[in-house]
């Protein structure tokens, strides 16, 4: 019935302000809030849900071209640097900078387009479910072609001759044997017969498919949830060190409202940093083509070497500590450590809402140039200049900290760095010259000068993000894997059947409809024969009961 | 000879019958290829079936290859490019065959099958370095094994479904027209293989699913948020919205035909591009992306 009247939904033709007219009272335009909640209230669903932009937007159609624009949105944020400034867009070759500016393509993913086009998806999900919603709640009574009898197997029960034994015979092997539950539908208004039963196994695959696509709805609730509230920001410790949390970066929220960003709660403490390295040799193996294809042919051995072995990170940890600053911590008083955590990549710091996660390090070092008291200060993978000494020194990751070797012993390592030195040739040209490693406390000769590595510190970089999205992402994704594997993977079967006597003998009647990729009808079927065979055995007057 | 210099020398030992063999895979795919393109030909069935032999003789020998270079490696085998290159085309045979045993005489599938898996061989061969190397941090995840095998699984499960597709677009106007043919399909069989290739992309469709969301916790752990929009995150979202387009269009009688079909093939291309292209795209327009172990 319901379907029927959805033919009829389609095929009114009405104006927009014909539309709205219909569905709110006459004195609509009163604006007295008691008056727009009376007109709430007398809004009549139904007349909704005739309307042709509501029916529009409750189409699979809509989805496809929206899910398609979107796709055009997606294509364009890889094509441009996302988050990129327009002067870095042009120094690297990017021709189309008025376009570029014109339509905001380094930040695609926040234009109005995109988030119109987003939202406009997230009303047709929502109206699709709410859709499928009245479909399901109504499917007892609903008259759906699905439920039309016209049977597709017919076996004879033979040895069953009477159809009253054999309908309850027929029950037992669906429900003890095959595992099916009978539906409690009306047959009268399914216009199938009081003598046809319908039966079902498995999970409804029409619940599963609402499930999923309302735990989507959910996820975007999650993406909006983080787009309005979430902020991250960094910050950097010394191991020793103790600091206040307060983010430069605050909420599209509260930016919006003017407001500023606020201390957290509590002070972080870096215990210990700690970097770990594994031994790995250098692969002795060719670059061009021909000479992997002498390898593959074995005219060539790969081979690895160990004296151009480098320092694969293995690891890079913080030794964390939560002080809380409220009167009232956890623990009951103000000030304390309320939780100490060892961070490393894949494994944050959770506290009152904020992760902190590890990023990255940076080092500073101090250089002694021939025995001059002064130090120089730089920080790994930056220019320095020494006086007197034409060109800049760029000193490397120092390595420190363990290493794992590869005969599975650990050493600690020697704190050094690779030393490069840039120098400008007469047309003005910088060639870069690998001087080497640089030890603690060891020296290089450069232009007859002793440069030497006096001393170097580490930071910790952690950066921390708040995110009040990211639960219901995670819940909502666990209920879209879970319902969306079951609908696809799992089995669901719906037999309508009948027992009919012909030529004086009963015959099962049967319509099977199947989903999922585990229901395999010709399975069922051969089950069902099995079943129905064990059923129809002549019995055995000679063996006692 | 230390201990150190011993362990070295069995690993280069190693891997060298580790490239060897992987040439000769790649050669068998290769040969697979050939047998598939005469069938396709000369119509005969032998030269399939005789592909199909072969494809499974590599298939097997290939995963010799995986499970060597996971005992090298003391790890799964597809940190790197050149590993994961590996990984997808033994998986993506491996699916072909699996669903072709259902289909007697039916081998036209197989051509780009074996054209793919023959290609990310040499592929990696030929421009990959075959180092194997530990594990960075980002990677030291339990999502790492997860994420990877379920994300490879719908790459391959989609291959076989656009091969069948494609096969399928191909023989169509000969079958409608009553022609008769030599590729084990007629009028009777046509559309249950077609469907196949429905039900391929829908058994992938959640393992995709299943890819992003892994993805988007391991970021969120690693990187410290679940969604970037990195180029390679951009891409496996395109993928995933074609093949949800495709799906949903196979429930609307009008496009469950050519349009539907064409998502389909449009849903395997941005599954490349998601694998491989996106690389290719991110060096050529200067995007730095956080995926750079897969490049």
């Amino acid at each position: 019935m319901v379907r029927q009247a959805h033919h009829n939904i389609v095929t009114l033709s009405l104006s927009k302000g014909d539309v709205w007219k219909r569905l709110l009272p006459s004195n609509s335009v009163d604006l007295n809030p008691m008056a727009i909640l009376k007109n709430i209230k007398d809004l009549n669903l139904q007349k909704i849900r005739e309307a042709k932009l509501y029916r529009r937007f409750a189409s699979l159609k809509t989805s496809i071209v929206l899910l398609g624009i979107l796709v055009g949105f997606y294509i364009l944020g890889t094509i441009f640097p996302q988050g990129g400034e327009l002067e870095e867009y042009i120094e690297a070759g990017g021709r189309f900078a008025s376009l570029v500016v014109f339509f905001n393509l380094l930040n695609i993913f926040t234009t109005p387009g995109f988030l119109i086009t987003a939202l406009l998806l997230f009303i047709n999900l929502f109206i699709c479910t709410i859709e499928r919603l009245f479909v399901l709640l109504n499917q007892g009574i609903a008259k759906t072609e699905d439920l039309q009898f016209i049977p597709t197997h017919i076996f004879p029960l033979e040895i069953n001759p009477h159809l009253e034994d054999a309908l309850e015979g027929v029950r037992e092997v669906f429900k003890k044997d095959l595992g099916f539950r009978e539906q409690s539908s009306d047959p009268e208004m399914l216009d199938i017969g009081t003598d046809t039963k319908i039966i079902e196994k498995g999970w409804s695959y029409k619940w599963l498919t609402w499930i999923y696509h309302l735990s989507i709805l959910f996820c975007f609730l999650g993406f909006f949830l983080t787009y309005l509230f979430s902020f991250e920001d960094e910050i950097t410790l010394r191991p020793g060190e103790e600091t206040i949390i307060k983010p430069a970066a605050i909420s599209r929220w509260n930016r919006s409202w003017g407001r500023k960003p606020r201390e957290l709660n509590f002070r972080l403490a870096l215990q210990e940093f700690i970097t770990e390295y594994n031994q790995l040799p250098a692969l002795d193996y060719p670059g061009d083509k021909l000479s992997r294809l002498a390898v593959g042919m074995g005219w060539r051995d790969p081979k690895y070497l160990l004296k151009n072995e480098s320092y694969f990170p293995k690891d890079w940890k913080s030794r964390l500590k939560v002080i809380n600053l409220s009167p009232k911590s956890v623990i009951g008083e103000g000030n304390q450590a309320v939780l100490e955590k060892t961070i490393e990549v894949n494994d944050p710091l959770f506290y009152q809402g904020v992760t902190f996660y590890q990023a990255a390090y940076k080092q500073n070092l101090k250089i002694q140039v021939d025995d001059n008291p002064i130090l120089l200060e730089t920080e790994t993978g930056k220019e320095l200049i020494v006086p007197g000494i034409e060109g800049t020194f760029i000193f490397g990751t120092i390595r420190t900290g363990a290493l794992f070797k590869r005969d599975g012993t650990i050493e600690k390592i020697r704190p050094f760095a690779d030393v490069s030195f840039i120098k400008k040739d007469s047309a003005g040209k910088s060639e870069i010259e690998k001087l080497g490693k640089l030890e603690q406390d060891g020296s290089l000769v450069v232009d007859s000068r002793r440069i030497s590595l006096k001393e170097f510190k580490e930071a910790s970089i952690l950066s921390y993000r708040y995110d009040p999205g990211v639960p219901i992402l995670w819940w909502s994704g666990v209920f879209v894997l879970l319902a969306m594997s079951l609908r696809v993977f799992g089995a669901w079967y719906r037999i309508i059947y009948r027992i009919e006597e012909r030529k004086g003998i009963p015959h099962l009647l049967l319509k099977i409809r199947i989903k999922g990729l585990m229901a395999d009808e010709e399975r069922l079927i051969h089950r069902l024969k099995y079943s129905l065979r064990k059923m129809t055995e002549p019995i055995d007057l000679d063996t006692p009961v | 000879m230390s201990n150190l210099e011993a362990i070295l020398s069995r690993d280069a030992y190693l891997l060298s019958i580790e490239i060897r063999l992987f040439w000769l895979v790649a050669l068998f795919y290769g040969i697979c290829l050939i047998l598939y393109i005469i069938h396709l030909i000369t119509k005969k069935t032998g030269h399939g079936r005789i592909g199909t032999n072969i494809l499974w003789l590599t298939a097997i020998t290939h995963a010799g290859l995986i499970l060597l270079r996971t005992f090298e490696g003391q790890r799964a085998p597809f940190q790197t490019l050149y590993e994961s290159l590996s990984w997808f085309a033994w998986s993506a045979s491996i699916t072909y065959l699996y669903v072709e045993r259902k289909w007697k005489d039916v081998y036209l599938a197989g051509i780009l099958v074996s054209a793919l898996s023959m290609g990310a061989c040499f592929y990696a061969l030929l421009t990959r370095s075959p180092a194997v190397e530990p594990l960075s941090p980002p990677l030291q995840s339990y999502w790492f094994e997860w994420h990877v095998i379920l994300a490879f699984l719908s790459y391959a499960v989609f291959v076989v479904s656009c091969s069948i597709e494609i096969s399928y677009l191909a023989v169509k106007p000969s079958v409608k027209k009553g022609l008769k043919l030599e590729y084990g399909l007629n009028m009777h069989n046509l559309e249950t293989f077609h469907r196949q290739s429905f039900r391929l992309a829908l058994f992938g469709f959640p393992l995709l699913t299943f890819g992003i969301f892994s993805g988007a916790a391991w970021a969120n752990d690693a990187w410290g948020r679940y969604w970037g929009w990195d180029p390679k995150e951009t891409w496996s979202l395109i993928t995933w919205t074609v093949f949800a387009m495709y799906l949903h269009s196979m429930s609307i009688p009008k496009w469950k035909e050519m349009p539907a079909s064409l998502l389909n093939i449009l849903g395997f291309i941005c599954m490349l591009m998601t694998f491989i292209g996106v690389n290719w795209l991110a060096r050529l327009l200067g995007i730095p992306s956080l995926h750079l172990y897969a490049m």
